[in-house]
């Protein structure tokens, strides 16, 4: 007989700053919501998508996960917004980005530039320029952004899947004997080591040729495309 | 990728004198301006209505062009600087040549807001926010104004490009090394060498460009044949491996 209780699993990677360990602690959950609970089965934002309700599918979660998770997890469950997808700043953005300090839109210089043409244009009435900015809104969401490594925000937001999930473990795996234990001068220091070695390491060519980059961005686009069409079939049911 | 330091023949001596732990960031503070001013004063260096200009031109940017810049800071600023301005300045240079990096910090968050935003202390100041503090996004914001105001320099395009580079924005990291490569003078060996070797990485990155890649570490290492890190990149880029150690 095969044991399917759910089991604890614990890793021990080495982090180069505080806030990396927090996103570190973020982009797990994000791939954990994204993961099927079992082959074929909706993962847990499919099912939160399907019900509507973020608390219902959580507590359908074994009973070890702690309240805490759970609080977070309701976070990343929330319906998203119909504007700009400004929770992109707070998500981790995954392994390309885990290790990139905190940044939101004070440091935006893509959405500073958008808003400042937008602002500079002249509108026929409020309503154009309103709808203006509403498509202004969606180009963001939708446009690979040089500070999420290349991501959109939306390709943010949905998280990463199970193949970057292995490809993350990969790269922590990789790291962490490295600089376990090295002294370094600075933090700035450790930080530079780490975001030179990631770059490096997502710079080669996987077996089938493919880019990390261009894994990655595959993946959450086709959980972009189940999400929509979990919603899609929501939309036609009611 | 490395940097340009301001390493320099008052190192030893701002290290010399090794005071006991301190007891506050703010005594330590203190303490260090103490021992930079003993510096100074041992130095014969005596600040006065007649020379801060000058003495702030050759402590801080005693070769072009970074010394036409400060010069045209100073005109532009001369009546908000002055001596005080001139002390705060060559105390920062000392601190620099002590590459004591927390003080350097310290030092202009503390003497500088009281001064016009000079482009060149933001940009040598900047490196050690990102390098050393690990401030990377005031550190960018630093580097983004003396890009703005030093418009012709190399370096702070460069820094650009290698901040962009650590974002994982490999086309913008392109951008701005190429923007630094046609800024960088050619007697400047080190930084020269340093723009080359990356531009050609990030160019073997972003287009595959084998060619253009070989053709930059070669350059680069024609400028700086002490180049160890161009030198197994070239063997690889030759060797045609597909990983490019960077």
């Amino acid at each position: 007989m095969v044991d399917s209780r759910p089991t604890l699993t614990m890793e021990s990677y080495w982090i180069p700053t505080k806030a990396a360990g927090e996103r570190l602690f973020w982009m797990s959950l994000e791939f954990s919501l994204n993961r099927p609970l079992k082959q074929g089965q909706p993962s847990i934002v499919e099912r939160a998508l399907s019900s509507g309700c973020a608390d219902e599918t959580l507590l359908s979660l074994p009973a070890v996960v702690p309240p805490k998770i759970r609080k977070d997890a309701r976070r990343l469950l929330q319906p998203w917004p119909d504007g700009r997808y400004t929770d992109a700043y707070r998500r981790s953005g995954g392994i390309l980005n885990v290790f990139t300090p905190p940044w939101g839109e004070p440091q935006d210089e893509v959405w500073a530039k958008m808003v400042a043409g937008w602002e500079s244009d002249t509108f026929a009435d409020t309503q154009t320029r309103q709808e203006a900015l509403r498509a202004l809104e969606n180009r963001w969401n939708t446009t690979p952004h040089p500070f999420f490594a290349g991501l959109t925000p939306a390709q943010v937001i949905v998280g990463g899947g199970p193949q970057e999930t292995e490809l993350a473990d990969e790269f922590l795996k990789h790291l962490t004997p490295l600089y376990d234990g090295r002294p370094f001068e600075s933090e700035g220091e450790a930080l530079i080591k780490t975001l030179t070695l990631l770059r490096g390491w997502q710079s080669q060519p996987r077996k089938d040729g493919r880019m990390v980059l261009e894994i990655i961005v595959a993946e959450r686009n086709e959980l972009l495309a189940r999400r929509a069409r979990v919603l899609h079939e929501l939309a036609g049911s009611r | 990728m490395g940097r340009e330091s301001r390493k320099g023949k008052r190192r030893r001596q701002a290290r010399s004198g090794q005071q006991p732990p301190p007891v506050g960031a703010s005594s330590e503070y203190r303490r260090n301006i103490g021992r930079a001013d003993d510096i100074l004063a041992k130095e014969g260096v005596e600040i006065r209505s007649d020379n801060w200009q000058q003495l702030a031109l050759d402590w801080f940017a005693p070769q072009e062009p970074e010394r036409g810049e400060l010069a045209r800071y100073i005109a532009d600023h001369e009546q908000r600087l002055g001596t005080p301005w001139a002390q705060e300045l060559l105390r920062l240079e000392v601190f620099f040549q002590a590459e004591d990096h927390a003080q350097i910090i310290a030092h202009y968050e503390r003497a500088f807001p009281h001064y016009p935003r000079c482009a060149l202390v933001e940009m040598w100041v900047a490196d050690q926010v990102f390098r050393h503090a690990g401030d990377f996004w005031r550190a960018r914001q630093m580097v983004r104004y003396a890009v703005d105001h030093l418009t012709g320099h190399a370096k702070p395009h460069y820094e650009l490009g290698f901040m962009s580079y650590l974002l994982g924005d490999f086309a913008g990291a392109l951008g701005w090394f190429n923007q630094a490569a046609e800024r960088v003078a050619a007697d400047n060996v080190e930084m020269g060498a340093r723009i080359l070797y990356n531009r050609g990485m990030v160019q073997y990155l972003v287009k595959g460009d084998e060619k253009a890649a070989i053709a930059d570490v070669e350059e680069a290492l024609r400028r700086k044949p002490d180049y160890p890190q161009a030198k197994e990149t070239l063997r690889g880029l030759r060797g045609k491996v597909r990983w490019v150690p960077w």
